[in-house]
């Protein structure tokens, strides 16, 4: 078995998870907080990528990177970028494709904080920004846990997507549920399965720790 | 509870059990789903059967006839596929090659009049797609062909790799890859013609692609016994030959 998938979907994961979380940040808090005018619209807009099929978004995106097309060309001629076929482009692609995966589990969390922590922060002089990073974001160590997670495994898992627009370029685009994907259809099943294996397993291990540790910080903030 | 139950009911097909009609189901390999459209609608005119089309790819293909996929007839893209079927015990009949694939190198830049294996080694064409050569025979014959011009390792970093000939071609035909290799009967099927422009690569530069179909076990005790061969027997006929002529294949 070659390391080298498995080590990409690693990569993959890693990246488009931190990437996310910085950006995912002020949009939770900004969707959590403030009431404005079309703000179902842009939750709809958001939670796309969960119900759309990936067909559908790889498609566009495949479509949207094309070279020969007017965003495709934008990025060649000002910022020299193709993402067709590219490490980038899977980033980019993963980065919207679990983008609900990285808001909800934030902007429930800090919904799910009394106003009046909030309040005790204001009235004691301090600003929004410290508010939210020394007393929202402390008290959401469990949401910000389940936002990571789901977003790293939900990558992890990514395969219409990456199919549509990587064009399985060996250490490149070539993550392991491709790899898993060709081995079958090589009928090579020893490989398909020593991938899958591993995956499986790696899965299944990091969602045990999370769990054990959310339920740990559950258990701080509501002592049985 | 009721609605919800009727509900089941409808939506899994237990409410209209309809007569089963004489149907064969063919497994086709995506270079052959064009040419595969036309054999359909001639078949179905001569005889009262219904031709149901499945297309993917033939690894695809071969992995759920092997785990016992309902399909009467396999046509595959190469001869391997089929062989590995009827040595597996999934047919009783041995493959036979209806028709021989031809390579063309494709691209979506209609300037590009000097379109030729040699010019995928310049620097304006930054990705060059090709079928997995490990699993598509169009694929294979690809890289060969790059390697018999001598510019295989000049090209390697480009190539960019469809899971079968029609991810291929969609990369080539949405322009997302600038140039690549496909089959002919893909720019000559209706909806790709005179899109781009496109070369036979020289067919001595690569192994002849023999394409193998196999009549399935699956269709052998059922009543679709006889239109299955009936229509096994149909793309071997002259009919078919000329219908396989028309898109770029070369048959005996």
């Amino acid at each position: 078995m070659d390391p080298e998938p498995l080590w990409l979907t690693l990569r993959l994961a890693t990246l488009t998870t931190l990437i996310l979380f910085v950006i995912a940040l002020p949009m939770a808090y900004w969707l959590a907080y403030s009431r404005f005018k079309g703000r179902s619209v842009v939750e709809a807009i958001i939670g796309m990528p969960l119900v759309l099929p990936p067909s559908v978004l790889g498609f566009y995106l495949l479509l949207a990177f094309s070279p020969s097309r007017a965003f495709g060309q934008w990025l060649e001629s000002t910022l020299g970028l193709r993402l067709v076929f590219s490490f980038p482009g899977l980033v980019v692609a993963s980065i919207i494709y679990s983008l609900p995966f990285m808001i909800y589990p934030l902007q429930a969390g800090l919904q799910s904080l009394p106003a009046s922590l909030r309040e005790a922060s204001y009235t004691l002089g301090k600003s929004a920004w410290t508010t939210f990073f020394k007393v929202l974001l402390p008290n959401s160590k469990s949401a910000i846990l389940t936002a990571l997670v789901l977003t790293f495994a939900h990558t992890v898992g990514e395969f219409g997507v990456v199919l549509m627009i990587g064009g399985n370029i060996p250490g490149v685009t070539k993550v392991a549920s491709v790899a898993i994907y060709n081995e079958v259809e090589a009928l090579n099943y020893d490989a398909a399965n020593q991938y899958a294996l591993v995956l499986f397993v790696v899965t299944f291990l990091i969602l045990s720790i999370i769990y054990t540790i959310n339920n740990r910080l559950l258990r701080v903030r509501h002592p049985a | 509870m009721k609605y919800i139950a009727l509900l089941v009911i409808v939506l899994t097909g237990l409410g209209g059990c309809t007569e089963p009609n004489k149907k064969v189901v063919v497994a086709t390999a995506a270079n052959v789903q064009y040419v595969m459209q036309e054999l359909k609608e001639e078949f179905e005119k001569e005889s009262d059967t219904e031709v149901e089309m499945v297309v993917s790819s033939s690894g695809k293909l071969t992995a759920q006839i092997r785990e016992g996929a309902p399909f009467d007839v396999f046509v595959s893209a190469d001869t391997q596929y089929p062989n590995e079927i009827h040595k597996n015990g999934g047919s009783d009949v041995a493959p036979r090659v209806y028709a021989r694939g031809t390579l063309v190198l494709w691209t979506l830049d209609s300037t590009a009049i000097d379109l030729s294996i040699n010019r995928l080694a310049d620097k304006s064409i930054r990705k060059v797609a090709l079928a997995n050569p490990r699993t598509a025979p169009y694929g294979e014959a690809a890289v060969q062909a790059m390697e018999k011009a001598g510019i295989y390792e000049q090209v390697k970093d480009k190539l960019v790799y469809g899971e079968s000939i029609a991810q291929t071609s969609q990369y080539i035909a949405s322009g997302a890859a600038d140039a690549g290799f496909t089959a002919m009967s893909v720019v000559l099927s209706p909806e790709m013609k005179g899109k781009g422009h496109w070369v036979k690569v020289d067919s001595s530069a690569y192994q002849p692609i023999e394409q193998a179909a196999v009549l399935l076990r699956h269709s052998e005790d059922s009543f679709k016994a006889q239109p299955s061969r009936d229509f096994f027997e149909f793309l071997f006929s002259g009919k078919a030959k000329a219908i396989f002529r028309k898109y770029g294949y070369s048959v005996e």
